[in-house]
């Protein structure tokens, strides 16, 4: 191995380790958030459609019913994690890495 | 030209005799016309002396009238079983029994039952080809009122379901930036699809209901009927609905005028009240009164149909709704 290959493995190497660096200090806390905020729409919207899980009559849960079995994993983890949440700051909270 | 024409009132004000009539002269006249009833209380049958179900089915002794009356009931589970057969296809057995609760939840909520006449409604609307004029028979003015006003508040709620889906998948596609699978697409979502396919029912619903449609308001000559018809026109106009007319119905014959003693008497008294009232529904509505009907000895069925046919004055060939009556 001669010398310009050797550094060639140690730049791949290295930008390999300065990428995953960059990932996990910058970007994955980012997606994560982005993620976060996503389920946190999706829970939005799926109290929109069956608040009559929780008590509340909606005028359109008749035909939101009609989602269920396209919707079924989240729901059954929506109706969990609904119940189950203590306070929003919980869940919030979470979101951000102090 | 195709046109729903819509009876309505305050119950009891003899609605079904009314847009029976009227069915009749249609198909005298040669049109190809069907009753729908939507009153859960159906009584087309007494009418025409004959059973009817959740199909149109010809009437005996026309030609070219056929009948039918909405049951939410079969609509609703007819609507439970079907969600239920799709979440067999989707669903694993394991989550199908917390589903299966919401989902009957779901049917039996009050909306339910309006929501199944609804679409039952909207069916008709849009399978209504092969007649040439669709008479409804609604359910009491408060009822109907509502059914009516569904287009647009639910076409509001639906919006806003969607513009909610449409937030969270799209951060799902931008946490995913890169390379990875986003865990929700924009692109063949059934969530957003089925949202669509409703949202365009209720768009044609309230237009057809806007641009094709006919509303009749049948009255008493009474107080509490006329100021219950003052309040269904404001409500109406409301949803953006113009009544075309009121029928007037019920009305006491009057005596000749060489009958004295105590029931001419009473009758002539009562018809004179009935006229005053009737002056005032002439006067204080813009609607035109489309027909004044009188009280029949009997039920009003077989031959007297014909009979009070003949005193409406609905035009059969094209009651348009823009030239039906002065828009206010």
């Amino acid at each position: 191995m001669d010398l310009s290959d050797r550094i060639a493995a140690f730049r791949a190497t290295l930008e390999e380790w300065l990428r995953g660096l960059y990932h996990g200090l910058v970007t994955h806390p980012a997606y994560e958030k982005i993620e976060n905020e996503a389920e946190d729409a999706e829970d939005a919207f799926l109290l929109a459609c069956f608040p009559d899980a929780f008590g509340i009559p909606s005028p359109v849960s008749y035909y939101t019913a009609e989602l269920l079995p396209y919707l079924s994993t989240e729901f059954e983890q929506w109706e969990r994690r609904m119940w189950d949440r203590q306070s929003l700051l919980e869940r919030k909270g979470q979101q951000y890495h102090f | 030209m195709r046109t729903f024409v819509f009876f309505g009132g305050k119950g009891g004000v003899g609605k079904t005799t009314v847009s029976s009539a009227y069915a009749h002269r249609c198909a005298e006249a040669g049109l190809e016309t069907l009753v729908v009833s939507t009153d859960p209380a159906h009584s087309t049958a007494d009418v025409f002396d004959q059973a009817f179900g959740d199909d149109p089915r010809p009437v005996e002794g026309y030609d070219s009238l056929s009948a039918m009356e909405i049951d939410p009931d079969e609509e609703v589970t007819r609507h439970l079983m079907d969600i239920k057969r799709a979440m067999g296809d989707q669903v694993s057995p394991g989550i199908v029994n917390e589903i299966d609760r919401q989902i009957e939840l779901a049917h039996q909520t009050p909306g339910a039952h309006e929501a199944a006449l609804f679409d039952r409604f909207i069916d008709v609307m849009r399978d209504a080809d092969e007649y040439d004029r669709v008479v409804f028979d609604t359910s009491p003015t408060g009822g109907t009122l509502r059914l009516l006003s569904l287009p647009e508040y639910l076409g509001g709620w639906i919006d806003r379901l969607l513009e909610k889906r449409a937030q969270s998948v799209d951060l799902f596609e931008k946490a995913a930036i890169g390379n990875r699978e986003p865990r929700r697409s924009m692109v063949g979502d059934p969530i957003v699809a089925r949202l669509q396919e409703r949202k365009a029912n209720f768009e044609f619903a309230g237009e057809t209901l806007r641009e094709d449609a006919a509303f009749f308001l049948v009255v008493n000559p009474d107080e509490l009927s006329i100021r219950e018809t003052r309040r269904a026109v404001g409500s109406l106009e409301e949803y953006g609905l113009t009544v075309s007319g009121l029928v007037a119905n019920r009305l006491t014959p009057e005596p000749e005028p060489h009958e004295e003693g105590r029931g001419a008497r009473f009758l002539r008294n009562r018809c004179a009240t009935e006229r005053e009232r009737l002056e005032t529904v002439r006067e204080t509505f813009d609607q035109p009164l489309a027909g004044v009907i009188e009280t029949r000895v009997a039920e009003v069925k077989g031959d007297f149909l014909a009979d009070v046919a003949a005193d409406l004055d609905i035009d059969v060939t094209a009651p348009d709704p823009r030239t039906g009556g002065p828009r206010s």
